[in-house]
């Protein structure tokens, strides 16, 4: 009864995952466009393109930094765009 | 005839170069402080010449020059180059020692960026704004030529737009985040979808929050500089010039900008106008020129206060000149 129980439970949360995996990836891949496209603003004056508001943007680098290299490779550039920040 | 004006906790003194802004603000100044109201006056021009007017050092930092009046001379330059060695810091705290030369290399670049200036301009004089009704009664700055201060007064709008957008992604990416959570996501490990929780991941130390306070921080002093500037019983927006041509068409430049930000003129002081008791045929010709320009800003500006400030026989740099100028400007003393 109890490993009938157990059994049970595993198929729900199989089912679940099969129902639900497909959202979560579109939702991730929302997400991940809205960061993209944040962390684009805040670099965008280092990479030439011209921000309004370069100098507050630049506090708000350090916080940053640690996700850049994520960032940059996703975007299509194997090595750091940046002489200033060469995370690789 | 302007009395009204240092009813005002904040009052801003523009126009055409070489005009008389720093007279006319010095001069207003000492008369608030006279009256017993505390009063900071600050000067934005990058050539700074309140100095020269008193005759003594300010700089960059608050000068007590009598009872009651203070003045300061904005330093964008330090106020660029103090921003700059905060950002240095947190991010050398966050980086390996090897790439400590190249974030000093990047960010002295950042220094010599366009808009450097004028952002860390923007900031003091934001935070000098909010200082006026509070810390001092009175709050007057000698701003720089015309374009460089409507640029200025139309910053914070800009900036307030800017921060609202940043902020609007990052409030999306967090409702996604948080439906992702509901979804399950990030538990599973091992499948092909972990990587796209990678941010999430790496978010130790509450990043995100910091992130979001440090761009409400920044709106908040945008939105508040905003406020004030609409607020008309809180700021008067004074512009001084010359019966001269070119004076009266940067005037009506800078008033036309200045509507369009939605930013309220209080008046206009037409400053050296001749005096009636200059004689002489030179100055009778002159005089018949200046007629003319006068009538034409009575037409123009006829909707605005204005007050006639004579053109003086000598310079004015002694306290008690100036404060008759003062007089002169805002009337009979009704206190």
């Amino acid at each position: 009864m109890a490993s009938a129980k157990g059994r049970l439970g595993r198929l729900k949360a199989l089912l679940e995952e099969f129902y639900v995996s497909p959202y979560r990836g579109a939702l991730a891949r929302a997400r991940r466009e809205e960061d993209d496209l944040f962390m684009l603003f805040v670099f965008a004056e280092l990479m030439g393109v011209p921000n309004p508001a370069a100098y507050y943007t630049l506090e708000l680098q350090p916080l940053l930094l640690e996700r850049f290299h994520e960032w940059h490779q996703r975007q299509g550039m194997e090595h750091s765009p940046l002489d200033g920040f060469r995370c690789c | 005839m302007l009395d009204d004006l240092l009813t005002h906790a904040l009052l801003f003194v523009g126009g055409k170069g070489g005009v008389g802004k720093t007279t006319t603000a010095a001069s207003l100044a000492l008369v608030a402080a006279a009256r017993g109201r505390r009063c900071l006056l600050v000067s934005t021009d990058p050539a700074h010449s309140l100095a020269d007017l008193f005759g003594r050092s300010i700089g960059n930092r608050t000068t007590e020059l009598c009872p009651s009046l203070w003045a300061l001379e904005i330093d964008p330059d330090r106020q660029a180059d103090e921003h700059l060695a905060t950002v240095k810091a947190r991010m050398k705290g966050l980086v390996h020692p090897r790439s400590f030369a190249e974030i000093d290399r990047q960010l002295d670049l950042a220094r010599l960026a366009p808009g450097t200036m004028e952002a860390a301009m923007l900031e003091r004089v934001a935070e000098i704004m909010a200082l006026a009704g509070s810390e001092y009664d009175q709050v007057i700055f000698d701003t720089a030529p015309t374009g460089h201060t409507v640029r200025l007064l139309s910053l914070p709008e800009v900036m307030a737009a800017w921060t609202d957008g940043l902020l609007g992604h990052r409030q999306r990416s967090a409702q996604l985040g948080s439906a992702l959570r509901h979804l399950g996501g990030g538990r599973v490990k091992g499948d092909d979808l972990s990587m796209l929780d990678a941010a999430e991941d790496h978010d130790t130390g509450g990043r995100d929050a910091q992130l979001n306070d440090l761009l409400q921080a920044r709106r908040r002093t945008f939105v508040r500089a905003r406020e004030q500037l609409l607020d008309a019983s809180h700021t008067a927006f004074l512009l001084v010039l010359n019966p001269d041509r070119l004076s009266v068409l940067e005037t009506l430049k800078a008033h036309d900008m200045l509507t369009r930000f939605s930013v309220p003129v209080s008046g206009l002081i037409v400053n050296r106008v001749l005096p009636d008791d200059a004689d002489g045929q030179f100055l009778e010709a002159r005089r018949r020129q200046e007629a003319r320009h006068l009538e034409e800003i009575d037409r123009v500006f006829a909707t605005l206060p204005r007050v006639r400030v004579p053109l003086l026989p000598d310079d004015v740099h002694d306290m008690d000149t100036l404060r008759h100028l003062g007089h002169t400007i805002l009337g009979p003393v009704s206190s």
